[in-house]
């Protein structure tokens, strides 16, 4: 539980303590709303994080989540808290335009399962939030709904692919907003827009009513402030469903019991591959300062050898490309000129790759995992890396739309981030300091199969001795 | 320079799926393949007789922590 809150502007209130705030009848949930639409309607027109606000139906929401309170009704652990979602989860009868102009007028006649939950946990829907075109690149470039802009510096990148989810909380437009993370779709525009983002277990959540984009890597997860929103969130989010087959049957934990602060003794591991070729200084020495933080209270670090990452980043360079390309063939055939020139290109070199290899990235996906496990995880708790290697770049030098040049530049974005999608493991990204030109810089931490209660423990006891995570982009 | 592997991997994916080269990136794309078939390369060998996704679950389950 949080402390009874005193802030001028409820919008900087994290999604846990506005939850507690409006339980307690400290605040309304239509006073936070009106907080939160009042920053939308001054900075969104910057940002461009929306793609549909829904003004009045929130309105009408929150004004019954009020009565509900006042009528001593029984209160979800959300109850009267501002979110939105990636406009690829869909909600019968309401467009979910997955960021595409071939899907701009789809109606969905399901709701996705995490929106229920949402629901019944009592969240208040804001609406729609811009993303990558089919959540294909790691950037916030949009060519259909207009590229998201960085709220920390707006020619600068968000982060993608759930673009409008780190940038809309970053900028205090809503508490809490839903990603999807394939190859680092949550933690990207967490780690460049200065916030918290967590990719569960594969398969920890439902991706019943979830835009597909690979059956294999696809994960829902939230973009928040703080590791206590995200621990939250998950465990109204997380649990099998029978509409999701794939969802496992593992308990749901308490992952907020887990936040003690206590890390004595946690043991986290630095893999020297792979996550540090060509990083920024800058990035390193936030990375370095960060360990320095989770060691004061007691964790140990150590630099390991992981060999098994050769094949981890090989593989998993595969399965996404051609699971994407399978799902777009028909488009890829008859509406070509309907996608963006990147994801067009992007989504063609998937048709390149032979069968053969794509079984073979899935038959040894097990067996590299118990490699992985074995070198990362045998002697440690948490594995340790910088989110993103570099500096955050500009829409314009990733822009591949503008200069095919850019490709390189482009896919570095996401280097860091994709080994564990192809893993499967739960991972979180917090922010760790700024760079040289005022950009957040993300830390990564990462922790074995459904070890969320951990991961979310270090990130807590990490946010409790610093205060990244609380600074307000300077929207003006 | 255009990697010698771009055109005939465009003409196969013409055969193969029906899909043309859409534009100038997607040439580019395909120029990135060579450090990627290299390490893939690297990988020959490695794939066990009875290795199947299914097993990527059991790996999820058998590493999973023992004490939260």
């Amino acid at each position: 539980m949080n402390a009874p809150v005193d802030a001028t502007d409820l919008a900087t209130l994290s999604m846990t303590e506005a939850a507690d705030a409006i339980a307690r009848g400290e605040i309304t949930a239509s006073a936070l709303l009106e907080a939160c639409l009042a920053r939308i309607e001054a900075h969104d027109g910057k940002v461009n994080s929306f793609i549909r606000l829904d003004r009045e139906e929130a309105r009408e929401a929150a004004a019954a989540a009020d009565k509900a309170r006042a009528a001593g009704k029984p209160l979800g652990p959300l109850h009267g808290v501002p979110v939105a979602h990636k406009d690829m989860y869909y909600r019968a009868g309401k467009v979910s335009t997955c960021g595409s102009k071939i899907r701009r007028d789809f109606v969905p006649t399901v709701t996705a399962t995490v929106l229920e939950r949402l629901d019944a946990a009592g969240a208040i829907d804001l609406g729609t939030l811009n993303m990558a075109e089919f959540a294909q690149n790691p950037t916030g470039h949009n060519a259909h709904f207009g590229d998201c802009h960085n709220p920390w510096n707006l020619p600068y990148c968000t982060g993608g692919s759930s673009s409008g989810s780190g940038a809309s909380v970053a900028a205090r437009f809503v508490t809490a907003a839903l990603g999807s993370d394939t190859g680092g779709s949550i933690r990207l525009p967490a780690s460049l827009c200065g916030v918290t983002g967590l990719k569960p277990t594969q398969t920890r959540v439902s991706r019943f009513g979830v835009m597909p984009l690979s059956f294999s890597a696809d994960n829902v997860g939230p973009l928040v402030r703080t590791a206590r929103d995200a621990a939250r969130f998950l465990r109204v989010v997380a649990g099998h469903d029978p509409k999701d087959p794939t969802s496992a049957r593992e308990p749901v934990a308490d992952y907020e019991a887990a936040l003690t602060g206590d890390i004595r003794g946690l043991r986290i591991a630095v893999p020297q591959q792979w996550f540090f070729d060509g990083a920024d200084t800058v990035v390193v020495d936030a990375f370095e300062a960060a360990l320095e933080v989770l060691k004061a209270r007691g964790a140990t670090v150590e630099r390991i050898s992981v060999p098994s990452l050769r094949a981890v980043t090989a593989y998993g360079a595969l399965l996404s490309r051609v699971e994407g390309a399978a799902i777009h063939a028909n488009w890829m055939r008859g509406r070509p000129g309907d996608y963006s020139i990147h994801l067009s290109a992007r989504l063609f070199g998937g048709y390149a790759i032979p069968g053969h290899l794509y079984v073979e990235a899935l038959s040894r996906r097990g067996p590299v995992l118990r490699q992985f496990c074995t070198e990362a995880f045998g002697r440690f708790d948490l594995v340790a890396t910088p989110t993103l290697r570099t500096r955050v770049p500009t829409l314009a030098e990733t822009d591949i739309d503008a200069d095919p040049q850019n490709w390189s530049r482009f896919m570095a974005v996401s280097a860091n981030t994709r080994p564990f999608n192809y893993l499967g493991l739960p991972v979180v990204s917090i922010p760790c300091g700024f760079d040289d030109r005022g950009l957040p810089i993300g830390l990564q931490l990462a922790g074995r199969p459904f070890a969320e209660a951990r991961v979310l423990r270090a990130a807590d006891a990490f946010q409790r001795d610093t205060d990244w995570h609380r600074r307000l982009p300077p929207l003006g | 320079m255009e990697s010698d592997l771009v055109q005939p991997t465009i003409e196969r994916i013409r055969r193969w799926s029906g899909v043309e080269c859409p534009n100038a990136a997607a040439r580019h794309g395909l120029s990135d393949f060579p450090p990627l078939l290299a390490e893939l390369e690297a990988l020959r060998g490695t794939l066990v007789f009875e290795d199947e996704p299914s097993s990527f679950e059991a790996a999820l389950q058998a590493e999973k922590e023992k004490t939260p």
